[in-house]
């Protein structure tokens, strides 16, 4: 791109090709044929909006609307120069670059300055591009390599998908046949407790239990929302006191960041000794934490993490099974094995058991055969009944989903939107690529989610992830750009991940990552241009077409 | 925001006071008038004075009989009393220059302290020449001197009152309402002063001395005398009041300019008497205001107290040098009177009375004290392309290569403070500018500079060789007590600063710019092709009161910063300019763009608006701040394209491009914020529109130079407005918006509106003006016109006046420093006499060879023979003719045509002349002397018709004459 020699005595007077010789100076040898004087030795501008005497091509004066009489000085703005370039490519310059002084790269061969100013360099600059070329060559050859073992990877992985399909189909018809049986005991048990069991409800301590549970699920969601906007402030706090910008010079900003800093026991950001202490103090700091929280807890009460873990227990506890196993428990003595029998008994005999057991509990204690037992032996049987059936009929529904996604996964398999259509995208599902920049550790899991980890300590920030939450758009993140059309190399060299977290005063982070035909999977540069939107530049083997595929393109120029 | 006064009345007074001010972003950060003691103090002496109309007498008078005459009679000096204070005595100095311009000197004397006597020595260019012909006559109740056109400068004694009149016609009366009042020092009373009132005022300040026989002037209480909290920041006064009340009226001139840096209109709108347009006076006290209102008498970064006063009779100036915080007043008691009040701080009395009688005259009398804009490199002209920030050494190449690769041509890439390691300016942080030098070679390559800052701030970090060096050096403010290096908080985190009144700093800092590994440190990771930006000069502190230092800080000298504030920033941009000279084998001419300027600062580069926001309202008050730097002596002057702050949609950002093509200083501008914004990312229509935009420009650099240095030598402005143009059109006295580019003949008027088609241009003569870019004709007339331009997205207002030659370059380049080759194009637009007349200066554009004559400045003029239509169009030298002006600040001995810099251009023709508004198609067109020429004609109305229409143009093909060579051109009727 850039001109290599000033040239530093510019003749003048050779700027000026006055003569014929050099009337087809520039001329692309394209449009060789149309510059040529008519029998009037006149000539026509290439737009044909105006003829001119055949001695005005190339006089530099621009004549023509269109700049076409000027193909070889700089007279016309909007003209283009042709460099021959011979031992290289030829090449076109914008015609602001003619006779400008400099010996521009494209055109090796000097014609573009007065004659002599710039030496023909076509011989290195054309070897040095072979050179390039056949470089390219190589690289792309031994990362195709790889590739191809990406598109193996695919072919397994559709083989397996199907294997994992045709299974599931077959476990899904015999499943379904339990569940409706399951479903058809439950039924019948429940007709059988249910008005036992409502009554068993009107107890006070059921009642008292029910609303100590509301009050607990209640208070549980008032926390975590408490603990939620606490956390937002705070990571609003810990953003504005890292990222906020001194050129506001706003006093409340800064008065709002000290604040924070003397609350969370922070030292200033910026100041000398924050920037001294930030690395070794943050462990005292953070031992020293620890020993004040432990130590406050009263005697018999959970810690934080036991809590958190106990909380979740008691919240989902079943009331109703509660009730009944607390029944059991009072009467635990006058239990009846006939209601476990169902435990001993093979699937196929318990619908008979069921009518036998209808039966002796409804008129056994009738006929003073045996005592009447609790009602409550009635209600445990019939949630014991309904957990059964909810339980087949939640496996169902998993090998279903299973089944869902193994099809979805089967069809994004070759999804020219998807892992592309050798499906050789699929092997860096999850794969994670990372550069350390010193200050921070940017990583990328392609398809997942990217992120800025601080190296020094502080927070990491997500980045950006692919916008998955609904899975018809989870491959929306390749080139965005209307030129790179899906399938085409362009189209696979970038993915984009948007909605990271909010900048201060700013907007989502975002990453844009671009990649290019590599023998590894790696990141080389990271860049910031404007204020929260990244650049990750990488490689990747997956962009390494075949060389029979990638130099059946023509190539038009360097 | 503030506790609301007690009646109705009051309230709505504070309502309206605080009005302007509450569209701020942080308006609590700044004073208002009321919020400062000593302008407390000033106003309510002139309300005591309004209201005591009828008795007020000056209490200070001249003693006749101390008054001494200098040897040549032009100066004399004399004791003032003071009828407050028998006791305190003060000194009057009244001086004539050479040029007429009076120079009126008062200070205490034999005072408890010593008021603050510098301001002029930073300001002035040299010590002005007294005159050796005037002389003063001394009569017993005044001394009176007449000079020049009917000019009489007259003091009187009793009380002391400075009149210049012109033509028995008052201009300038200094003291005429008895506001005069140099507080002197005093001791501090044993007994408690009052206690301070509020903040709202002190005109009712209750009676707490019983008898106080200085209170009809003084007032009653002693406000803010001691000590002065605002904001959380107290001042502790180690010196006590010294504050310096003046007014000066113009009692026939109905339009103030100057006094910048303000975000408002060109002739400045009143903020005193009846219904104020404003209700502060203006401030001078330089400040990095946060998202500046877009109309408001806030101070800002610069100031300059150099007011113009205006009529169609005359114009005069006054220049009043004083480094303190100041407040003026403006007033209009009459319709065709401007009465103001000038407010100071500290500082002694230095008043320069500028006598005009034209704007030419006051531009060279205000040139000859402050010297001028000397010219600039030649790619300072050109575009300019800077953010905050471009992140790596990369990233530069990579916007050079967009630029490239759309053909759109750019002359310097900058870099903000991100480059620097810590903000520690000169570090490279090598993550990110690992080849720092590498870059700026590439970019240098392509003809091409660079430009980086370097901030007065400077981080305390012992790693760092500047904060080392300017330590051991000793250099560096102090705080208060003048003991401890004062410490303060800006980018870098804690800070300290060069101390630049302390001439041992001066070429340590000099020195760092040096590319080569001297006995210093310096930068030796640049080279000689990276300039510098110098911002944040006022000084900008993130943690002082009003965002910068503290007034009883300490500088050199033991001056207070109170004394030296408005001064502070103009001496960073001038001994960095020295360290660019300095720093090659060849003396190169500098570039350093400074934020914060001072009377004399465009001596030593160029400015610019400060951080203004991406909104219409900042594109149209940026361009009348533009134009009242530029009548104040800072011609070199522009603002940032786009706005600094926010993301401006395409068309406001296309309008913007046209704003900065037309301004001295055309930089396109970002914050960090905002959406990268560079021309190539546009869509179309947006980028070809600006791309034709920066080739319109730099088409026009030959203009651009050739105004450059007319302003070097004679002051005069690059960008004119009306009245500078049309002094005697009192329609154009409060023009601001449409303005002249030098002589050159081009009045443009940018668009500063959205959604605007058609725009309406006033013509202020029977003139023809022409469309630059379509040749319609428009008819002017003698008592002025507005006529309608079309005014579309693509198109811009650009008329050239009849009677102009305008020397451009068509042939786009990438870089102006490629163009030096390049032929000239010749536009004859001619006046209805169809006589044309223009300049075109050239010169190497980077040395200072002009100063040796090393130049080409021609002239060239199209006459219509005195009988018969032909018309002759020649170009002559006109450098030999005027040896003494050809250059700034130097006479060429004399001038040899043939120079090395004119035979180094020898081959560069005209290629392409166009003559408009011929009145019919020629018979023939041939160089005198030589060759028949290659022409067409497409016929139009003619120059002197009184039709309105496209104009008759006559194109000649490449006449190959020599653009440095004499030449004529016949072109035969």
């Amino acid at each position: 791109m850039l001109p290599w020699l000033h040239v530093l005595s510019l003749s003048l007077s050779l700027a000026v090709p006055a003569n014929t010789a050099s009337t087809l100076l520039g001329v692309n040898p394209k449009l060789l044929a149309r510059y040529a004087p008519d029998a009037a030795q006149k000539w026509t501008c290439l737009d044909r909006s105006k003829q001119i005497p055949w001695t005005a091509v190339n006089d530099d004066y621009c004549d023509c609307p269109d700049g076409s009489d000027e193909p070889g000085s700089s007279a016309c703005s909007t003209g283009v120069f042709w460099c021959a370039n011979d031992g290289h490519i030829g090449a076109s310059i914008h015609s602001s670059r003619v006779n400008d002084g400099l010996c521009e790269y494209e055109c090796c061969d000097g014609s573009d300055e007065a004659s002599g100013a710039c030496p023909n360099i076509c011989k290195e600059v054309g070897e040095a591009y072979r050179n390039k070329v056949e470089a390219e060559r190589k690289l792309r050859k031994t990362g195709s390599k790889i590739r191809s073992t990406y598109v193996a990877y695919a072919q397994k992985e559709k083989k397996r998908l199907e294997g994992v399909i045709s299974a599931a189909e077959k476990d899904i018809s015999e499943k379904e046949k339990e569940v409706a049986r399951l479903k058809d005991i439950a039924d019948r048990t429940e007709a059988i407790s249910a008005e036992e069991l409502e009554r068993k409800k009107s107890s006070p301590l059921y009642i008292t239990l029910l609303s100590q549970s509301t009050a607990l699920k209640s208070l549980r969601r008032e926390h975590e929302a408490a603990v939620a906007r606490s956390k937002a402030l705070e990571d609003i706090l810990d953003s504005l006191r890292s990222n906020y910008n001194p050129n506001y010079q706003d006093m409340a900003v800064l008065e709002a960041v000290r604040s924070y800093e003397y609350q969370a026991n922070l030292p200033h950001i910026g100041s000398a000794e924050a920037e001294a202490n930030e690395e070794g103090s943050d462990e005292e700091d953070e031992e020293a934490k620890e020993d004040t929280k432990s130590s406050e807890i009263p005697e018999g009460e959970w810690s934080a993490e036991e809590l958190e873990h106990q909380l979740d227990t008691l919240v989902h506890t079943d009331y109703v099974s509660l009730l009944v196993e607390h029944e059991k428990h009072i009467g635990a003595d006058t239990d009846d094995p006939v209601y476990d029998i169902t435990a001993y008994l093979p699937d196929s005999l318990i619908p008979q058991y069921e009518v036998l057991r209808t039966f002796l509990s409804t008129w056994l204690p009738k006929l003073g055969i045996i005592k009447a037992v609790v009602p409550g032996g009635g209600a445990a049987d019939a949630n014991k009944a309904r957990e059964a059936y909810n339980a087949a009929e939640r496996n169902l529904d998993q090998t279903k989903k299973d089944l869902d996604t193994a099809k979805e996964d089967l069809s994004d398999l070759f999804d020219v939107k998807g892992f592309g259509p050798q499906g050789e995208w699929k092997k860096l599902e999850g794969t994670c690529l990372s550069k350390d920049t010193g200050e921070y550790t940017y990583e990328v899991c392609l398809f997942d989610e990217a992120r800025q980890k601080a190296n020094h300590g502080g927070s990491t920030f997500s980045l950006g992830q692919v916008s998955n939450y609904f899975v018809f758009l989870k491959f929306s993140s390749w080139n965005t750009s209307p030129d790179a059309t899906p399938g085409s190399p362009e189209y696979y060299s970038r993915q984009v991940y948007t909605q990271g977290t909010k900048c201060w005063n700013g907007p989502h982070r975002s990453v844009t990552v671009y990649l290019s035909c590599g023998t590894e999977n790696t990141l080389n540069t990271i860049v910031e241009l404007e204020k929260c939107e990244y650049q990750f530049i990488g490689t990747t083997p997956a962009l390494c077409l075949p060389l029979d595929e990638a130099e059946s393109k023509p190539r038009d120029e360097l | 925001m503030k506790v609301l006064g007690t009646s109705a009345l009051t309230s709505t007074l504070v309502l309206l006071s605080i009005l302007p001010q509450t569209l701020a972003v942080k308006a609590g950060d700044f004073r208002t008038c009321s919020q400062s003691g000593f302008c407390r103090r000033g106003r309510a002496l002139a309300s005591r004075a309004k209201e005591g109309i009828a008795s007020w007498r000056s209490p200070y008078s001249v003693d006749p009989s101390t008054l001494s005459l200098s040897p040549e009679q032009s100066s004399f000096a004399a004791a003032v009393t003071s009828s407050l204070y028998p006791d305190v005595k003060f000194s009057l100095e009244v001086r004539l220059h050479e040029d007429g311009v009076a120079r009126v000197r008062m200070d205490e004397v034999d005072g408890l302290k010593k008021r603050y006597d510098e301001a002029a020595r930073w300001a002035l260019v040299a010590e002005p020449q007294v005159s050796q012909d005037i002389k003063w006559t001394i009569g017993k109740t005044d001394a009176r001197v007449a000079y020049g056109k009917g000019f009489e400068l007259l003091v009187e004694f009793a009380p002391l009152r400075v009149v210049l009149r012109k033509g028995g016609k008052e201009q300038v009366v200094v003291n005429g309402r008895g506001l005069l009042h140099m507080e002197h020092f005093r001791q501090k009373a044993e007994e408690p002063a009052p206690v301070e009132p509020s903040e709202e005022g002190s005109d009712e300040q209750t009676v707490l001395k019983v008898e106080n026989v200085r209170a009809w002037f003084e007032g009653e209480s002693e406000d803010a005398y001691w000590e002065e909290s605002f904001s959380g920041w107290t001042d502790s006064k180690p010196k006590g009041p010294e504050s310096l009340s003046l007014d000066i009226d113009f009692p026939n001139h109905a339009h103030v300019y100057g006094i910048p840096q303000h975000a408002t209109s060109l002739s400045l709108p009143t903020t005193t008497g009846e219904d104020p347009f404003f209700n502060d006076p203006y401030r001078l006290y330089n400040a990095d205001v946060f998202e500046y209102v877009a109309s408001a008498t806030t101070s800002l970064y610069g100031s300059i107290p150099l007011m113009h006063a205006h009529s169609a009779d005359s114009t005069v100036g006054v220049f009043h040098v004083v480094g303190s915080e100041t407040w003026i007043d403006v007033a209009h008691s009459s319709a065709k009177s401007t009465e103001t009040q000038w407010i100071s701080e500290s500082g002694i009395l230095d008043l320069f009375i500028l006598p005009g009688p034209t704007p030419a005259d006051v531009f060279a009398q205000y040139a000859r004290l402050t010297g001028t804009a000397p010219l600039p490199a030649h790619w300072a002209l050109g575009y300019h392309q800077c953010r905050w920030n471009y992140v790596s050494t990369d990233d530069v190449r990579g916007v050079q290569k967009r630029f490239d690769e759309e053909d759109m041509p750019v002359d310097v890439f900058w870099l903000d403070i991100e480059y620097s390691e810590g903000h520690k300016y000169f570090m490279w942080d090598k993550k990110s500018f690992p080849d720092p030098v590498d870059m700026m070679n590439d970019v240098a390559a392509v003809g091409r500079k660079m430009v980086v800052i370097v901030d007065p701030h400077i981080k305390r970090s012992d790693d760092y060789p500047v904060y080392k060096l300017a330590q051991e050096l000793d250099v560096l403010v102090k705080q208060k007590g003048g003991e401890t290096d004062y410490d303060g908080w800006c980018w870098p985190g804690s800070s300290v600063w060069v101390d630049f009144f302390n001439p041992k700093s001066w070429a340590f800092w000099s020195s760092l710019f040096n590319p080569k590994q001297g006995s210093q440190w310096s930068w030796t990771d640049s080279t000689e092709d990276v300039y510098i930006w110098n911002d944040m000069n006022e000084p900008s502190v993130f943690n002082g009161p009003e965002i910068t230092m503290p007034k009883d800080n300490v500088h050199y000298g033991g001056w207070e910063h109170r004394d030296i504030h408005n001064i502070n920033g103009m001496i960073l941009p001038n001994v960095t300019a020295r360290g660019l000279v300095e720093r090659g084998e060849i003396a190169k001419r500098p570039f350093v763009l400074t934020r914060s300027f001072f009377a004399g600062s465009q001596r030593y580069g160029a400015m610019w608006t400060g951080d203004n926001l991406g909104t219409w309202e900042h594109m149209a008050v940026g361009l009348k701040m533009t134009l009242a730097n530029s009548i104040a002596g800072m011609p070199f002057t522009g603002s940032d394209v786009g706005g600094f702050f926010g993301n401006p949609e395409p068309e406001m950002l296309v309008r913007w491009y046209h704003v900065g093509a037309f301004a001295p200083f055309f930089r396109a501008h970002a914050h960090l914020d905002t959406k990268r914004r560079e021309p190539y990312l546009l869509d179309e229509p947006y980028k070809g529109i600006v791309r034709d935009i920066l080739r319109l420009r730099y088409s026009m650099l030959p203009i651009w130079y050739t105004a450059f240095r007319e302003t070097s030598v004679t002051g005069l402005p690059i960008i004119r407005p009306h009245y500078v143009v049309f002094p005697n059109d009192p329609n154009g006295f409060a023009l601001d918006d449409q303005y002249f580019i030098g002589s050159s003949g081009l009045l443009v008027k940018p668009v500063t509106r959205p959604d605007v088609t058609e725009e309406t241009v006033y013509l202020p003569e029977n003139q023809v003006y022409y469309d630059y870019f379509t040749n319609q004709a428009y008819r002017g007339a003698a008592k002025g016109k507005n006529i309608v331009v079309p005014a579309a997205l693509h198109q811009i207002p650009l008329l050239i006046r009849g009677g102009s030659i305008l020397p451009t370059r068509e042939r786009p380049r990438r870089a102006s420093s490629l163009m030096k080759n390049d032929p000239f194009t010749l536009r004859v637009a001619l006046d209805n006499k169809s006589r044309a007349r223009g300049e075109l200066y050239l010169d190497d554009g980077v040395t200072f060879s002009h100063k040796d004559g090393q130049i080409v400045w021609r002239e060239f003029v199209a006459e219509k023979e005195k009988k018969g239509k032909t018309v002759r169009l020649s170009s002559r030298d006109l450098a030999g003719a005027n040896t003494a002006t050809a250059v700034e600040s130097v006479a060429l001995a004399t001038y040899d045509p043939q120079n090395s810099f004119a035979r180094s251009i020898g081959g560069v023709r005209v290629e392409k002349i166009v003559v408009v508004g011929l009145i019919s198609k020629p018979s023939s067109v041939s160089v005198e002397g030589g060759s028949q020429l290659q022409w067409e004609y497409v016929a139009g109305v003619a120059a002197g018709e009184k039709k309105e229409g496209v104009a008759s143009v006559l194109t000649i093909k490449d006449p190959r004459v020599d653009v440095a060579s004499d030449w004529a051109i016949v072109i035969k009727a």
